[in-house]
């Protein structure tokens, strides 16, 4: 558990990834812990496939439901190009891209329109704005775990593993068990901890 | 536990994590509401459908209107017998009642009455950033404005209270960033009001309920104006108009709803705080003036902070007048914060630290650094879904419309999910023509079809007078969805047939309103609180209405999709063509649909690049060969049908 008083962090993701499920998780536990928490969502108006963004902003005191420029201490990212956009407008300097490795491929690549970066490119990119990354494959973590859909939790494994949280990992966990879709709870904690130890073993 | 669960629970004191519009649900809960009507609306729809899922477990009436204005006067009809109601709309919504609206307060209300309203500062998902405070203003009734989620909830229920002491409707005014955010909130008691309707015409005053009847709309109107007094005094004692001030400082903010917690994040960030005055609004209007002018006396400086246009800082101005001719305010009127767009901590933290004399922080290196790493970052466009079928409506459109001729139609759209039509994000970079005569542009892909697009119904309308001028240069259509039809089309299709304008109306029919999360419409065949209802058909309005041509088609056949638009634009007056199919998102969700799998043969490709131009993002294009990601396609076919050489097939 964190000293600080504050964390602020950006969870990112394509729309159906659970990046919205996964913030308002990491919200409610700490809830559960005496801190105050604020969720501030972005999201397109496509239901599938458009990028989305939660700022999760964790303390004693919080007012405003967005980040700052420079202001986020993580961005966790359920698909690297969103981790890659938000680090660039969002990530503090030595603050921390958690990403999964799986592209999504937006339509502008699909079609030849755009380039999408690769791992190296945006490990470098972060460098440069001083931040550091730790990649994760949680795509496949999440079919180890007994389903793919559960990716998002992975990833919360990934940032609880981290020790940045303020709050206990216990607290993460028993949301995670109260909240996911009945009949799902085994499966997503299979998946918190293999995000956790994913991590830990670094 | 879900939300189902947490809206309904008793548990006052308990602390739980609520999105802005539950919040807003769970405090016309807390107040006991008895009717709730809404139309769906972005950031504002998670307002109704919290209610809806309350609803049946603690007994009161929820419902999908079809419009706004319905929606509106549904809940305005209960509040008149007495019983506690809300109505709920994005900002546009608003713009839909104010016929209404304007002459409701005129009698006002028996039962408390809120009208919450979602506005969308920076336009994230609406067509324009109207700042609807303005609309309580010209309506002379208060509105409160909640700066998070427990003030949102907390708001909601007093606003009932307060508009049974004025007996006049009250406004909660939310925005995108306190809507569609979540923070913890502190639950508390949910009232049980045993009300029995009552109905009594001279209610306080002769023919309360009906504008006409004596004393008349200007006896009215002064009743109205004499409510003013009365919310003036009750604003100035909310709790959530908080003036902080420690002896004489220079600077004050004064800071309403969402702009009040960016201006605390920026003091606090700035090292400000108890050295500045702070003047939190709750009510915008009727502004606390006894706690502005407090202010007003003691600073040199007052930073007006409102995320919207400039109400507080007009009253302010006016005020300053008399308190204070000397005070300086500034704020959206003089430029220290943007006109247009939203605001945010960063934005407000650069004024404040010029107004204060202190540094901001700014570091140039670091932004140079992320100018270059932005270059890396691919866009990521907001298209239509893989397999919808509204590709297939606009692929056929577009074949229908060629094969017309080679001449500039007018294609008018509509607000919902086939917007998308008008976004352009296939094409090149346009530039602005200034030609004396008709420009045809080429349609590379379904996002290049719509050439106008306003507000819900807006394109039907259109049609008809760009037929009256006599556009002769092209065929004349206009599309809009189911939702939208039942919603703001209807008068229009009347119209098209009474006054003999000719043209095609699309309808692209998927069953529910889409784009805002899949409410139901009544052409689903549910209600609002899962109940089964009866399904209006869309082809027996339009016949009813007198339309003569009227077609229904499966947008997933390309080839009879096209025919019958082909047909539609050669017939000699107004046609409709139904294109029908639910949403194809909805249908994954209810498993009925079992694609087919398709199948790619790169050797068959010759590059043509038909299929890109069909606008699924399943279909890729990767060295010069066509292709599908196959985990986003869900096998509707449609790329095969587009394909001239067979290189995507339906596989066994």
């Amino acid at each position: 558990m964190s000293e600080m008083k504050e964390v602020n962090l950006i969870i990112v993701g394509v729309g159906g990834q659970g990046s919205v499920l996964a913030s308002h998780l990491v919200a409610m536990a700490a809830i559960k812990d005496g801190l105050h928490a604020k969720v501030g969502e972005t999201f397109g108006a496509a239901m599938r496939g458009g990028a989305v963004a939660s700022h999760v902003r964790l303390g004693k005191e919080v007012h405003s439901p967005l980040i700052s420029k420079d202001g986020a201490d993580i961005v966790l990212s359920l698909e690297p190009l969103e981790g890659l956009r938000n680090s660039v407008k969002y990530l503090r300097e030595g603050g921390l891209l958690l990403t999964n490795t799986r592209a999504w491929s937006p339509t502008d690549v699909n079609i030849g329109l755009a380039e999408y970066p690769d791992m190296k490119t945006i490990e470098r990119a972060v460098k440069k704005l001083d931040g550091r990354t730790i990649i994760v494959d949680a795509t496949s973590l999440a079919q180890q775990a007994g389903n793919v859909r559960a990716m998002n939790v992975v990833m919360l494994g990934v940032l609880a593993g981290t020790g940045k949280l303020p709050m206990s990992i216990e607290s993460l966990k028993q949301v995670i068990r109260e909240n996911v879709p009945r009949g799902t709870e085994e499966v997503n904690l299979r998946a918190f901890e293999l995000g956790l130890k994913a991590v830990q073993q670094r | 536990m879900g939300i189902a669960e947490v809206i309904v629970e008793g548990a006052p004191g308990k602390r739980v994590l609520l999105m802005g519009n539950e919040a807003i649900a769970r405090g016309a809960i807390e107040a006991g509401v008895g009717v709730t009507a809404s139309y769906p609306g972005t950031p504002a729809s998670e307002i109704m459908e919290t209610l809806a899922l309350a609803a049946p477990k603690l007994g009161f009436h929820a419902e999908w209107s079809t419009n706004e204005k319905v929606a509106f006067e549904v809940a305005a009809g209960a509040a008149i017998t007495g019983i506690r109601a809300l109505t709920s709309m994005k900002n546009a919504g608003l713009n839909w009642v104010m016929d209404m609206f304007m002459t409701l307060v005129y009698g006002g209300v028996r039962g408390g009455f809120v009208i919450a309203v979602a506005d969308d500062p920076d336009a994230h998902y609406s067509s324009n950033e109207q700042d609807t405070r303005f609309v309580a203003f010209y309506g002379e009734i208060p509105c409160l404005e909640p700066a998070d989620q427990q003030e949102a909830k907390d708001m909601t229920r007093y606003a009932f209270e307060l508009s049974e002491q004025l007996e006049l409707p009250v406004m909660i005014r939310s925005a995108t960033r306190l809507s569609h955010a979540s923070g913890d909130v502190e639950l508390g008691k949910i009232q049980k009001l045993d009300r029995k309707p009552v109905f009594d015409k001279h209610w306080k005053m002769p023919y309360r309920w009906n504008v006409y009847g004596p004393p008349g709309p200007v006896e009215k109107h002064r009743w109205l104006h004499s409510r003013l007094p009365i919310a003036k005094k009750a604003v100035e004692k909310l709790p959530w108009n908080k003036l902080e001030l420690k002896g004489r400082p220079k600077l004050g903010i004064i800071a309403s709803g969402l702009g009040a917690s960016y201006a605390r994040d920026a003091a606090r960030r700035l090292g400000l705080e108890g050295k500045i005055a702070f003047l939190k609004v709750g009510a915008p209007t009727p502004l606390p003036e006894r706690l502005v002018s407090r202010l007003l006396k003691v600073v040199k400086t007052a930073f007006i902070v409102e995320e919207g246009d400039p109400l507080v800082e007009f009253q302010v101005k006016a005020l300053a007048k008399d308190i204070n001719p000397k005070v300086k305010i500034v704020g959206k009127l003089t430029a220290a914060l943007p006109p247009v767009g939203e605001i945010n901590t960063d934005i407000v933290a650069d004024t404040l630290a010029k107004l204060a004399g202190v540094r901001a922080r700014r570091d140039k290196a670091r932004e140079l650094a992320r100018a270059e790493v932005s270059k890396l970052v691919a866009p990521r466009s907001s298209t239509l879904c893989a397999g919808c079928q509204h590709l297939g409506s606009y692929w056929a459109l577009k074949q229908a419309l060629r094969k017309l001729g080679g001449r500039v139609p007018i294609v008018n759209g509509d607000i919902g999910c086939y917007e998308q039509g008008g976004y352009g994000i296939f094409s090149k970079a346009t530039k602005p023509s200034f030609s004396a005569e008709s420009v045809h542009y080429h349609i590379d892909s379904p996002y290049e079809t719509l050439d106008t697009n306003y507000i819900m119904g807006g394109g039907v309308g259109l049609m008809q007078g760009e037929f009256h001028a006599g556009y002769k240069d092209g065929a004349i259509v206009a599309v809009a969805g189911d939702s939208t039809f039942f919603h703001a089309c209807i008068p229009a299709v009347i119209n098209a047939v009474y006054n003999k304008a000719k043209g095609v109306f699309l309808v692209m029919d998927n069953s529910w309103t889409a784009m805002t999360g899949h409410q139901p419409d009544p052409g689903t065949g549910v209600t609002a609180t899962g109940e089964p209802a009866k399904i209006l058909c869309i082809e027996d309005i339009a016949r009813a209405c007198g339309v003569e041509f009227v077609k229904v088609v499966d947008p997933f056949d390309l080839k009879a999709t096209q025919a019958a638009l082909e047909e539609a634009l050669k017939f000699d007056g107004f046609a409709v063509v139904i294109a029908r199919r639910a949403c194809t998102l909805q249908v994954q969700r209810q498993k009925k649909f079992v694609g087919k799998r398709i199948v790619v043969n790169p050797e068959k490709c010759t590059s043509c690049k038909l299929c890109v131009s069909l606008g699924c993002p399943a279909i890729t294009f990767k060295d010069k060969k066509g292709g599908i990601d196959l985990i986003l396609c869900n096998g509707c076919g449609m790329c095969v049908q587009v394909c001239p050489t067979g290189a995507l097939s339906i596989g066994e």
